[in-house]
């Protein structure tokens, strides 16, 4: 066992750390210092969306330890950004899954960062099931339905979407700006990312399906598990940045002539989210170093998303009581790491859809 | 970053489990009962067929009769040992004193124990806390008078686990007043038989005996058994508590997967309305979260673990991992006799109890966890003190 990152690891996090310090202040007003698009076109420069992609077709041949190192910087700052849906998850699906002539005109635009795909995947029952799909649509037909909670869907150039067709669940990659495709904002606490995608007789062609027709969760099953672990990555690097705050605060903020961190309430407050960080991380890094190498993990997967998600939101949760009355302001920066945390655990299964995974992986009938 | 076993561990934890296969734990008698950390219960005859295979010493230095083999394959012998339920209970205690005895023993202690730990045949007490110096160890009042080539020990130390079917024990003695309270003290290796030692039993809540008390009237040891200079005895403890809270709770993770399995054995098997237990939506989310917690709490020991090969002292993970693996243990057991309902309480010696009465046992012991080796109060200020460098309150 190694828990050191390489050398290369080592300065991609460095080089991360600088750029995000530079674009993602601290005292940055609610939504961030630029939209989402903007500082795209500077982390295309420095090869981030291209990380898990082939040099042949423009990446920089990344592994998944190496994106979830990149991730856990990104949370540490508060990154807004289409990075793990589109440049994890939906870079994946059209990796394995595009056919030929798609993948090579669609992927090195992806590495590129000139274009983005957002995943059209949730529906009225929030279910991250083939059950729940009733979007129709057919390869030579037709996309007819409606998606919920797709992330970026108003920045993404293209989406990923399943849909039920006589086969069984498909996935399609098609453009958003394609006819009968219409986006509506999803009001949330957490930024207002989420859009409700609806197609009205959308045209999709057979090489827009990943994949074969009526496999769409062969295709998309692995790439939710990258998305899982993205967002631990993600979770843990908010959570830490949290410690980090919070241990900070608690040396300087004076009350009854000390230091709030000489209390023990406040101590011990502290320690507990350095246990919240310390202990997700491992889980997490080796759930994807597991992924990396092909071996069977989807339990793996399933407990790094769900005692991740757990974790780091009872580290957000806590700082709230040891900043006191700061940390409910909208100035402070707490409650922006809280509400990343609390998006990205709910996303590429909840914890009830994790815990199933689980259940069974433990051998509960 | 690497987090697999290689190949030479894989095989080494084979021929472990071949081992358990051969030597099925249910077979060695039981001399006393299991603290609960997931050590499992104390068994000589046990330890002594693990010496025989030569796991006692395996990564001690040669001139010591080790073999010299990597930390990381001990790790993979308690994880065995733990998921089978072994009744290793003595083994952390030795190894760790033997770990100390190589680093800063006498000639006398490492030409006479040595030898005999690597057999299995000497186990150790730790005689560290008082009637009045529990979490404040640094008032503990027993003292040693040297006395030429002698020191007379006299004192009353507490809770010390095993200490009446162990050999010997690890006395912690004041030598000297110093002005700083943490300087003056020293450690002797004090043999069970010594004259002027009266050893009692501390019956438990469990109704079992696993703690006893030590009373040191002129127990008079020769200078061969300092373990580590006089007057450096805390400095050498307390690299040793780093580790020794390491070490204690290691094995607590594989422990608690195997009472994890046993209740999913049981949840598959008892009904409940007209379904399996298994069945239960609260049941179900509750032990997979719990199978969720303990991965994590694993994967952050062989963090320590890790931490601890590479020369590090990682004094505050330690006393971290500690504060999750007892904090889950007790999370675990107390959903357990949730989940066993109305047969939960019932003892082993009932022929209704439930998984043998294994877990109801379990979260007797699990009471203790918090508090020994270091409360979790205490290990949180140390967290918070030398991890995160919050102020100290004084």
């Amino acid at each position: 066992m190694d828990f050191r990152p390489s050398e290369a690891q080592q300065l991609l996090v460095a080089a991360a750390r600088d750029f995000l310090a530079r674009h993602c202040p601290i005292d940055a007003p609610p939504g961030g210092p630029a939209a989402p698009k903007d500082l795209w076109t500077e982390m295309a420069l420095l090869g981030w969306p291209g990380l898990l992609v082939p040099g042949d077709l423009g990446g920089s041949d990344g592994t998944l330890l190496d994106v979830m190192l990149l991730v856990e910087e990104m949370g540490r700052f508060d990154l807004e950004s289409p990075y793990i849906a589109s440049a994890v998850a939906a870079t994946s699906m059209l990796l394995a899954s595009a056919v030929p002539a798609r993948r090579r005109a669609v992927v090195p635009e992806m590495a590129l960062g000139r274009r983005t795909a957002a995943l059209a995947l949730l529906e009225e029952s929030g279910e991250l099931t083939p059950q729940a799909i009733s979007t129709r649509g057919e390869p030579g037909g037709r996309l007819q339905g409606r998606k919920l909670c797709v992330r970026d869907a108003d920045i993404a150039h293209d989406l990923i979407v399943t849909a039920r067709g006589e086969s069984g669940v498909s996935v399609f990659h098609v453009q958003r700006a394609r006819a009968g495709i219409t986006c509506e904002a999803m009001p949330s606490i957490d930024g207002n990312r989420l859009f409700a995608v609806t197609f009205d007789g959308v045209d999709v062609a057979p090489a827009d399906m990943l994949g074969d027709a009526g496999a769409g969760w062969d295709v998309l099953r692995p790439a939710l598990a990258l998305g899982a672990l993205a967002r631990c990555a993600e979770m843990i690097g908010a959570a830490a940045r949290i410690l980090d705050l919070a241990v900070e605060h608690a040396k300087t903020r004076v009350q009854s002539g000390r230091p709030i961190g000489s209390f023990q309430a406040i101590q011990h407050a502290c320690a507990d989210l350095l246990r919240g960080v310390e202990s997700a991380r491992p889980l997490a890094l080796s759930a994807a170093w597991r992924v990396e190498r092909g071996q069977p993990s989807d339990a793996e997967v399933a407990m790094a998303k769900s005692y991740t998600g757990d974790a780091c939101l009872s580290v957000a949760r806590k700082a709230h009581q040891i900043f006191g009355a700061i940390g409910y302001c909208e100035e402070h920066p707490l409650h922006r790491f809280h509400k990343r945390i609390l998006a990205a655990r709910l996303e590429y299964g909840d914890a009830v859809h994790h815990a199933e995974t689980i259940a069974r992986a433990i051998g509960l009938v | 970053m690497d987090f697999g076993f290689s190949v030479a561990e894989e095989a080494f934890a084979e021929k472990v489990r071949a081992f358990l296969r051969r030597h099925p734990p249910a077979s060695f008698p039981r001399d006393g009962m299991d603290a609960g950390y997931g050590s499992g219960a104390a068994s000589r005859a046990f330890m002594r067929a693990l010496g025989a295979e030569g796991w006692l010493s395996m990564t001690w230095p040669r001139r010591f009769g080790g073999e010299e083999r990597p930390m990381m394959e001990k790790l993979v012998l308690l994880e065995e040992l733990a998921l089978a339920g072994a009744p290793f209970g003595p083994l952390s205690g030795a190894d760790q004193t033997a770990e100390a005895i190589i680093r800063v023993g006498t000639p006398y202690l490492q030409s006479e124990l040595l030898p005999r730990i690597a057999r299995g045949d000497a186990t150790f007490w730790q005689g560290f806390s008082e009637p009045g110096a529990g979490s404040d160890l640094l008032s503990l009042t027993t003292e040693a008078r040297r006395d030429g080539d002698y020191y007379v020990i006299n004192g009353h130390k507490i809770w010390s686990s095993h200490a009446g079917i162990a050999d010997f024990g690890l006395v912690l003695a004041r030598t000297s007043r110093e002005a700083r309270r943490s300087h003056g003290l020293t450690m002797f290796v004090v043999a069970n038989q010594t004259s002027g030692m009266e050893i009692r039993p501390i019956r438990s809540l469990t109704g079992e005996v696993y703690h006893y008390e030590v009373f040191l009237d002129d127990v008079r040891v020769p200078r061969d058994v300092l373990l580590g200079p006089e007057g450096e005895g805390f400095a050498a403890l307390l690299g040793g508590l780093d580790t020794d809270r390491f070490w204690g709770r290691f094995y607590k993770a594989p422990a608690l997967k195997r009472l994890l399995l046993r209740l999913v054995q049981h949840a598959n098997t008892v009904t409940r309305d007209g379904q399996p237990l298994a069945r239960d939506a609260a049941v179900r989310r509750g032990l997979a979260g719990l199978a969720a917690e303990i991965e994590a709490l694993r994967a952050m020991f062989y963090r320590v673990g890790w931490l601890i090969q590479n020369g590090e002292r990682a004094g505050h993970e330690s006393a971290l991992a500690k504060v999750m693996a007892d904090e889950l243990g007790q999370k675990l057991t107390a959903f357990a006799m949730d989940a066993l309902g109305a047969f939960g309480p019932l003892a082993e010696a009932s022929q209704w109890a439930p998984l043998g009465g294994e877990m109801a046992h379990a979260y007797l012991t699990s009471l203790g966890h918090t508090i020994a080796g270091g409360t979790s109060e205490i290990l949180r200020t140390t967290v918070a003190t030398r991890g995160l460098g919050l102020p100290t309150q004084r």
